[in-house]
């Protein structure tokens, strides 16, 4: 079991999800992920034009997961001892929820630069989903 | 606009209980709180009825107002259940505010349920899982404890608050909790105990985090002319005030406050003719330790960045300039997710009444409920005053 999220929904997006598009603001040039609904700045609606961000800026918020995690990620836990979730704020200035990879997440946190790379998030309803984690620079 | 009293409040245990269903639990809190009227009291009064609950492993996905309040033989009351998370019946209480404010209620009832203890591992963290953002945050493998760790190692690295002022929290609020014989985990624990839990989401241990619970609370209020019918020592609710925010903490302008608890604390507070320095205690939503040292600086508490240092010199506990969560808080008292809010409100009424036993704190006369939902997706104050008012 995992947390339902169909087939449809993830497809819906998946410029975001593994490219990172993002949405530029017309009215007030914020840059918002993904984009969809309101500018984080403004609030403006229907206002985004798409932008392909470089993939590369640095850990915000950081944590370290070793108990707890969701059914999806259960068998990642078990694999990797541990997972670092993070937010990542991109060059271009969206903030991005996301996985640490390729590295001990123990030893990577806040100010530290990564990029983005497509890899295997989890399997639903017996697909595997793709889509970007970041590693470290 | 009419004012608005709480006449009764009460709750069940909060803890682990396989011999009880949602429906008993229920049961318990609402005769709880119909004993806790002074005055002769029918449950016919009750006009509206709003019962908070997430619903935790689906057991009764639809209906489960309808199905709580129709146990404890509200049958034909209005009952609507509201779902915002672990604010559900803080939510459900301002309703009924609304509800006699409006004159559409004379006397209402908020309370709210929960069972989270009778489920296997995987099945909880599927549920508690949902209680964030689904589509992009959960799906960065962020736990729900997870959002808030992330919010603990911004706090921590922009303000250098420290991991012994997390401890403290859990310290205080165990300290109370273990004078409250509703609470789930009675027990004390040292500043050495708490920082050294093992770690859940790091920077966030085991000490950090609030336990899953079962169990229900209720609490009726009416307007002015029926509560003199009811009671001699009425509590005020002198302000409600209620925002929402990004559901994901990406999407937030701050990573180190709740911008949803700081505009419902300023509507609580302009209707209750107050400010944060008035407020003499209060109960507050520490699902997490780093989530009560938020709410000190968006309630107003102390200065934005000065959440640990006020902890660590004492302010909050009971002996302090101004008492939180003298129930033992979601840390200690537990948090069945859908009882929580008005849970909240049992031991503020409680305490206003001086019938707060071992933990009475003397002379308090304005405290603060402080329920939030999710990570911050939804937040409702409310203010009290003992009296008439």
């Amino acid at each position: 079991m995992g947390a339902y999220l169909s087939v449809p929904t993830w497809w819906q997006r998946l410029d975001s999800r593994y490219r990172l598009v993002l949405g530029r603001c017309t009215e007030c040039g914020a840059h918002t992920f993904p984009a969809d609904g309101p500018c984080v700045e403004c609030a403006a609606v229907d206002a985004f034009e798409e932008v392909e961000p470089e993939g590369t800026g640095e850990i915000v918020a950081h944590t370290v997961i070793e108990n707890g995690a969701p059914p999806e990620f259960a068998g990642l836990l078990d694999a990797e001892g541990a997972i670092g979730a993070v937010l990542v704020e991109l060059d271009e200035g969206a903030r991005v929820p996301a996985m640490l990879t390729d590295c001990d997440p123990h030893e990577h946190g806040r100010g530290d630069r990564v990029e983005a790379v497509v890899r295997r998030i989890y399997e639903g309803e017996g697909v595997v989903r793709y889509g970007a984690k970041f590693r470290p620079l | 606009m009419r004012d608005v009293y709480v006449v009764g409040a009460a709750q069940s245990d909060f803890g682990a209980f396989p011999d009880e269903s949602y429906r008993s639990l229920f049961k318990t809190a609402f005769d709880g709180a119909v004993d806790a009227v002074d005055g002769e009291f029918e449950r016919d009064r009750i006009d509206e009825a709003y019962v908070g609950t997430l619903g935790v492993g689906g057991r009764q996905l639809g209906l489960s107002g309808p199905a709580v309040t129709e146990h404890v033989g509200l049958d034909g009351t209005s009952c609507t259940r509201v779902e915002n998370a672990c604010a559900a019946s803080g939510v459900a209480l301002r309703q009924a505010v609304l509800a006699v404010r409006a004159g559409v209620a004379d006397v209402a009832l908020a309370g709210g349920v929960e069972v989270m203890t009778d489920m296997s591992g995987e099945q909880t963290r599927y549920w508690l899982g949902v209680s964030g953002e689904t589509e992009w945050e959960r799906m960065a493998g962020t736990t729900f404890s997870g959002v808030y760790a992330q919010m603990a190692s911004a706090h921590m690295a922009e303000f250098g608050t420290t991991r012994e002022q997390l401890s403290h929290v859990a310290v205080k609020n165990h300290g109370n909790g273990a004078k409250n014989p509703h609470a789930h985990l009675r027990f004390e624990c040292s500043l050495e105990d708490a920082v050294a839990g093992p770690s859940v989401a790091d920077p966030l241990n085991l000490y950090d985090c609030c336990p899953t619970s079962d169990g229900a609370s209720a609490v009726i209020v009416a307007s002015r002319e029926a509560a003199e019918d009811l009671t001699d020592r009425p509590v005020r609710i002198t302000g409600t005030g209620q925002a929402s925010g990004r559901v994901g903490l990406f999407q937030r302008p701050t990573l180190t406050g709740i911008p949803a608890t700081e505009q419902a604390a300023r509507q609580a507070y302009d209707e209750a003719d107050c400010g944060p320095e008035d407020i003499e205690f209060a109960e507050v939503h520490d699902c997490f330790s780093i989530a009560e040292l938020l709410a000190y600086e968006d309630l107003g508490f102390c200065e934005k960045g000065e959440a640990g240092a006020y902890v660590e010199r004492r302010a909050t506990f009971p002996d302090g300039e101004r008492p939180v969560n003298l129930s033992g808080g979601l840390k200690s008292k537990g948090h069945p997710i859908g009882a929580t809010g008005t849970g909240q409100v049992v031991e503020v009424f409680k305490q206003l009444r001086g019938e707060a036993g071992d933990r009475q704190v003397d002379g308090l006369s304005r405290g603060l409920t402080h329920n939030v939902g999710g990570s911050g997706g939804s937040v409702v104050v409310h203010v009290y005053e003992g009296g008439w008012a």
